[in-house]
C-alpha cells in the first residue's frame, strides 16, 4: 500500500483529510443548495488565502517546537498599516509592500522576545497578543477603516497567464516553503530543532539563527496575508485576525504537523486549511450561527490532539519543549 | 614521532559550588584507544564535554597539536577535528541516516544565494561509509528512529568519520547494547584507531575496555587518580582504582 500511496505523494493522514474534505463537500451540497455553487466555491477559496499563508508559517513554527498565538493580530496590525497608507493616498505599490514589511518587523519583535529573550514561545506570544490587541484598538481609534480606495483591489483582478493573482501568491509561497523545507539545509535543521533542541545544538546547528529566521518568515507571510486581506475586503475591522491563530494552529495540526515539533506536512496544512474553511462555510450555510465557528475549530484541535495522544504519537510530558 | 593530538593541562570545571573536575592532566594520542573509567559522577562526561566545546572549562588549558585552543561551542571543537558521540546520542530520530550524518555540515550548491542540498551525493557518501564500516544498514534514507542501538552508534560513527574527525570521543557507546551489537561497536572503535584517529572511550564495562583500549585513565570524584597501559595492568587493579580500594588512591585521597 505504501508504494501506491507514495506515487501520488500523500501519506495516510493526508489521504484521510482529502476524504474528509470530499465527504464534507458532499454532505453540505445535499444539506444546503447554496453550498455546491461555483460562486460559493470561489468564496471558500478566497476565504482560505490568508489562512493558507499564515498556516505555512505556522507549520514551520510548530515543526521547530514553537508556537505563535499572536500571528492573527500581527496580520491585523500589518493590515492597519496597509489601510492607513491607502487612506492617506499613498501609491498602491507602497501600500502593498507595507504589509510584508510590517509583518516582518513584527516578526522581528516576536523573534527578539521568544528567541533572544529565551521566553517560552507560548508565553512570549501570549504577552505580545495582549499588547497588540490594545495597539489595534489605539491605531484604529475605535473605528473601522472602511471604504478604502480601490487601487490595491484592482491588482487582484489581474490574471497573469490566466491564473488569478491570489493563486500565484499561494503557489509561490507554497513552492518557496517546500524548497526551503525539502531542498535546503534549513529543513533538516528546523526538524532537528523541533525534535530536540539540545541535540541540534550539539550537532553544530545555528539554533538561534534558525529559530529567529523562522519567526521573521512567519511574520512576513502574515504581512503578505494582510495586504491580500485589505485588497480583498477594503476594510479593517476591530476584530481583525482575532481567530486566525486558532484557525492556523488547528489547520496545521489537522494536517499532520506535530504540536510538539519535529514532524510536519505542507500539503497537510493546505488540506487542513481547506477542510476548516469548508466546514466553517458549510455550517454557516446550513444555518449554524457564526458564533459556533470557533467552537468547531477548537473542538477539532482538541479532538485531533486527543487522538494523537491516545495513539501514543504525542508525549505531553515533553510539553516544556513544545512551549519553547 | 610525536602522536600527541590533544593535551589537557590542569582542566577544572565547577558548577556553582560543585567541582566536577579538578586539575585534570591528560594526553590523547592519534592511533590509540584511550579508555576513561570511573564511578558514576566521577566527571568523565563532564571532561569530554569540556574537550568537545559543550562546556567552557573553569580553569586550565587545552592544546591541540601543541597549540592552545579555546572552544566556545561544539562547532569550534568540530572544526578542530573533534567529534563527540554523546552518551545520549545526539542523533535526530525524525531525520534519515544521511540527513543525520551530514546534519549541520550539508553539501550544497548555491544558486542565486540559496544553498540547495546535494542530496544524491550525500546519500552515496553515506552508503559508502556504512559499507566501509560493515554496519549492516541497507537504506541510508531510513529514519534513525527505526534503527537499533548498535546501528545508531554506527550512524554516529559515520557522522564522525564524515566530518574527518581526528579525535572521536564515545561516551558509553555499548551501555544499551546486546552482546552481538557490542562486539560490532567495539570493532568499529578499533577500526577508527587503525585509521589513525585518536579515540576516547568511556565505559563501565571492564572487559570491553580491556578488549579495545591501549591506555586507561581512571577518574574519581573529579580527579585523575591513575593512568595505565593495558599490558601493564589487570582488570582487578583497574576495579580497585575505580572503587578507591587501591593503595595509590587511598594515599592520594589522604594527602588532600
Ligand atoms: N550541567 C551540570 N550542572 C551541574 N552539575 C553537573 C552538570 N553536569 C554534571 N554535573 C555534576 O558533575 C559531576 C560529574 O558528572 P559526570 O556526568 O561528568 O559524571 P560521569 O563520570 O559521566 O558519570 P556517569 O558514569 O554516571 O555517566 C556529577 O556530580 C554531576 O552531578
Ligand atoms: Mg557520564
Amino acid at each position: 500500500m505504501n508504494a501506491s500511496v507514495r506515487t501520488i505523494g500523500l501519506n495516510g493522514r493526508e489521504l484521510l483529510l482529502l476524504a474528509a474534505c470530499a465527504l464534507a463537500i458532499v454532505v453540505f451540497s445535499i444539506a444546503a443548495p447554496a453550498f455546491g455553487t461555483p460562486a460559493n466555491a470561489a468564496t471558500i477559496l478566497r476565504n482560505s488565502v490568508e489562512l493558507l499563508l499564515i498556516g505555512l508559517g505556522m507549520t514551520f513554527i510548530l515543526a521547530m517546537g514553537g508556537i505563535d498565538v499572536s500571528i492573527g493580530i500581527v496580520m491585523g496590525l500589518a493590515a492597519i498599516a496597509v489601510g492607513k497608507l491607502l487612506e492617506g493616498g499613498a501609491p498602491v505599490p507602497i501600500a502593498a509592500l507595507a504589509g510584508p514589511l510590517a509583518g516582518m518587523a513584527l516578526g522581528l519583535i516576536t523573534a527578539a522576545v521568544v528567541v533572544l529573550g529565551r521566553i517560552p514561545a507560548i508565553v512570549g506570544t501570549l504577552g505580545l497578543l495582549g499588547v497588540y490587541r490594545t495597539a489595534i484598538f489605539v491605531a484604529l481609534g475605535g473605528q473601522w477603516l472602511s471604504g478604502l480606495p480601490t487601487g490595491l483591489t484592482e491588482l487582484l483582478y489581474a490574471r497573469p497567464l490566466g491564473i488569478p493573482v491570489s493563486a500565484w501568491i499561494i503557489a509561490i509561497a507554497y513552492l518557496a516553503a517546500w524548497l526551503a523545507l525539502r531542498r535546503t539545509p534549513y529543513g533538516p535543521h528546523l526538524l532537528a530543532i523541533g525534535n530536540a533542541e539540545e541535540k541540534a545544538r550539539l550537532s553544530g546547528i545555528a539554533v538561534t539563527r534558525v529559530r529567529f529566521a523562522t519567526f521573521v518568515a512567519s511574520g512576513f507571510l502574515a504581512g503578505v496575508a494582510a495586504t491580500f486581506y485589505v485588497a480583498t475586503y477594503r476594510n479593517v475591522e476591530m476584530s481583525i485576525g482575532s481567530t486566525l491563530a486558532l484557525d492556523a494552529i488547528a489547520a496545521v495540526v489537522l494536517g499532520g504537523t506535530s504540536i510538539l515539533g519535529g514532524r510536519c506536512s505542507l500539503i497537510g496544512t493546505v488540506l487542513g486549511v481547506l477542510l476548516l474553511r469548508i466546514l466553517q462555510n458549510g455550517l454557516l450555510l446550513i444555518g449554524v450561527p457564526s458564533l459556533w465557528q470557533t467552537v468547531v475549530t477548537g473542538a477539532l484541535l482538541i479532538g485531533v490532539l486527543g487522538m494523537e495522544a491516545a495513539a501514543g504519537r504525542l508525549k505531553f510530558s515533553s510539553i516544556g519543549q513544545a512551549a519553547r | 614521532m610525536n602522536n600527541d593530538f590533544l593535551v589537557a593541562k590542569g582542566v577544572t570545571k565547577r558548577f556553582g559550588a560543585l567541582t566536577a573536575l579538578s586539575g585534570i592532566d591528560l594526553t590523547i594520542r592519534s592511533g590509540e584507544v584511550l579508555a576513561l573509567l570511573g564511578d558514576n559522577g566521577a566527571g568523565k562526561s563532564t571532561f569530554i564535554k569540556v574537550v568537545s566545546g559543550a562546556h567552557p572549562p573553569s580553569d586550565g588549558t587545552i592544546l591541540i597539536e601543541g597549540q592552545p585552543v579555546s572552544f566556545n561551542s561544539p562547532k569550534d571543537a568540530a572544526d578542530a577535528g573533534i567529534a563527540t558521540i554523546f552518551q545520549e546520542l545526539a542523533l535526530s530520530e525524525n531525520l534519515s541516516i544521511s540527513e543525520n550524518v551530514f546534519l549541520g555540515r550539508e553539501l550544497t550548491n548555491t544558486v542565486l544565494g540559496v544553498p540547495f542540498l546535494r542530496r544524491n551525493e550525500m546519500k552515496q557518501r553515506v552508503a559508502g561509509l556504512l559499507d566501509e564500516l560493515d554496519a549492516d544498514i541497507s537504506d541510508a534514507e531510513a529514519p534513525v528512529g527505526s534503527l537499533s542501538g548498535g546501528q545508531r552508534q554506527a550512524v554516529a560513527i559515520c557522522r564522525a568519520l564524515n566530518l574527518n574527525a581526528r579525535l572521536v570521543i564515545m561516551d558509553e557507546p555499548t551501555a544499551a547494547l546486546a552482546v552481538a551489537e557490542t562486539r560490532k561497536v567495539l570493532g568499529l572503535t578499533r577500526r577508527l584507531a587503525e585509521r589513525g584517529c585518536a579515540v576516547v572511550l568511556i565505559s563501565h564495562n571492564i572487559s570491553d575496555v580491556f578488549e579495545v583500549a591501549d591506555r586507561m585513565v581512571v577518574f574519581r570524584r573529579g580527579r585523575k587518580v591513575a593512568e595505565r597501559l593495558r599490558n601493564e595492568t589487570t582488570p582487578e587493579e583497574i576495579v580497585a582504582l575505580i572503587t578507591g580500594a587501591h593503595p595509590d588512591v587511598r594515599a592520594l585521597e589522604k594527602a588532600s
